[in-house]
């Protein structure tokens, strides 16, 4: 029974990694940190796994845990550097096909991002994944209303960052 | 086209592949020792019930009672050690409740919550003991007055006075001290983001 449990757990964690690879682009700025991050965020969806029932969606409730992972449960480590290592993790994106200029919009919305709380990185990362309202106050703990109105905020910082 | 709406594009290209782990990672880590701050807070909070409980054995209880009985204290002593542990165990049970009721699949600002409730309550329980300890120091020190008021000059008794209540309050800053630094250090993130997201709740 707990094989099975495991041998699912790593099905769905593999194919949806990728939201905890995001979770620790955006609250981390080395790779240190990022591996640390990414290590509790597995343990968390591993040790909550057996209360995830399916009547939502595996990735919708991966967001929950890996967000509330890094923004209530991780403590940055004490040595972490400021933003000079940041292209330490910003992310040496050298795949072939990838468009130059999108990898610099990449670099520069990362980032931006860095500059906001982790309570705006949450919203503009729940924005950035196409997350509908609904869900991004149930994630957060919000009212839908909040939700929306607080989401206006952080979206016109992330645009004065970017576009000052 | 708004502004964010091209990064998104951007976004939504990025590759996958940065930093892929195989499932033989994954399951590695999985089973690693979790380092986070609700665990952090388990443990300090069980070495402050232990260590503040542990206190009672740096002192001599026989001498100490039979200091107690020469005062007339020890009914005192006893009953009031009696309620103390039944204090204990009840902070310790809503501690061990408020551990458990901690879950990372709740929302953002509940789980937030539960963390610095069941901080609370090992704040709480410091907070009785101080009280508690204080409250020891000043009856013994009132009675000892008592026991040898013949013996004493004024000015010894307003010393002894002097000399406790000091005695109480440095031992109460060291303490809170410690405690603001040992938690202020663990918590200030988590404090700060539940500021910001309970003020983003009242503005309903």
């Amino acid at each position: 029974m707990q094989k099975d449990l495991e041998n699912k757990f790593l099905i769905d964690f593999e194919t949806n990694q990728n939201i905890a690879h995001k979770i620790c682009r955006i609250y981390t700025t080395n790779k240190d940190a990022h591996n640390d991050l990414f290590q509790e965020i597995t343990i968390q969806v591993w040790k909550n796994y057996s209360k995830f029932r399916g009547d939502s969606k595996f990735s919708t409730w991966m967001y929950r845990v890996a967000l509330n992972t890094a923004i209530s449960l991780y403590r940055k480590s004490t040595r972490q550097p400021k933003t000079q290592d940041f292209n330490d993790v910003v992310y040496k994106i050298q795949a072939t096909a990838y468009d130059d200029t999108e990898e610099l919009q990449l670099k520069a919305l990362y980032k931006a991002i860095h500059k906001l709380s982790d309570i705006e990185k949450a919203l503009i990362f729940l924005y950035l994944e196409d997350k509908p309202y609904k869900e991004i106050a149930e994630t957060l703990g919000i009212s839908n209303g909040n939700a929306r109105v607080k989401m206006n905020r952080a979206k016109e910082k992330l645009k004065n960052i970017l576009n000052p | 086209m708004d502004l964010l709406e091209n990064y998104k594009k951007a976004w939504n290209n990025q590759p996958d592949t940065e930093g892929k782990r195989s499932t033989l990672d994954i399951y590695k880590l999985a089973q690693s020792k979790s380092r986070s701050i609700v665990k952090w807070i388990f443990i300090i909070g069980i070495l402050e019930f232990v260590g503040l409980n542990s206190l009672y054995f740096f002192v001599d209880i026989d001498e100490a009672y039979a200091e107690y009985k020469k005062m007339g204290l020890e009914n005192f002593i006893f009953y009031s050690q009696i309620i103390a542990y039944g204090i204990l165990f009840y902070f310790l049970t809503m501690f061990y409740l408020n551990y458990k009721r901690i879950s990372t699949t709740d929302s953002t600002r509940t789980l937030m919550k539960k963390i610095i409730k069941t901080r609370k309550t090992v704040r709480n329980y410091v907070l009785f003991n101080l009280g508690y300890m204080a409250l020891i120091m000043v009856v013994v020190t009132i009675a000892s007055i008592n026991t040898n008021f013949d013996d004493l000059s004024n000015k010894q008794i307003i010393l002894i006075i002097f000399a406790t209540l000091i005695a109480t309050l440095l031992t109460l800053g060291v303490l809170w001290l410690f405690y603001q630094l040992l938690y202020g250090f663990l918590l200030k993130k988590l404090s700060k983001n539940y500021k910001e997201i309970a003020k983003l709740n009242e503005q309903d």
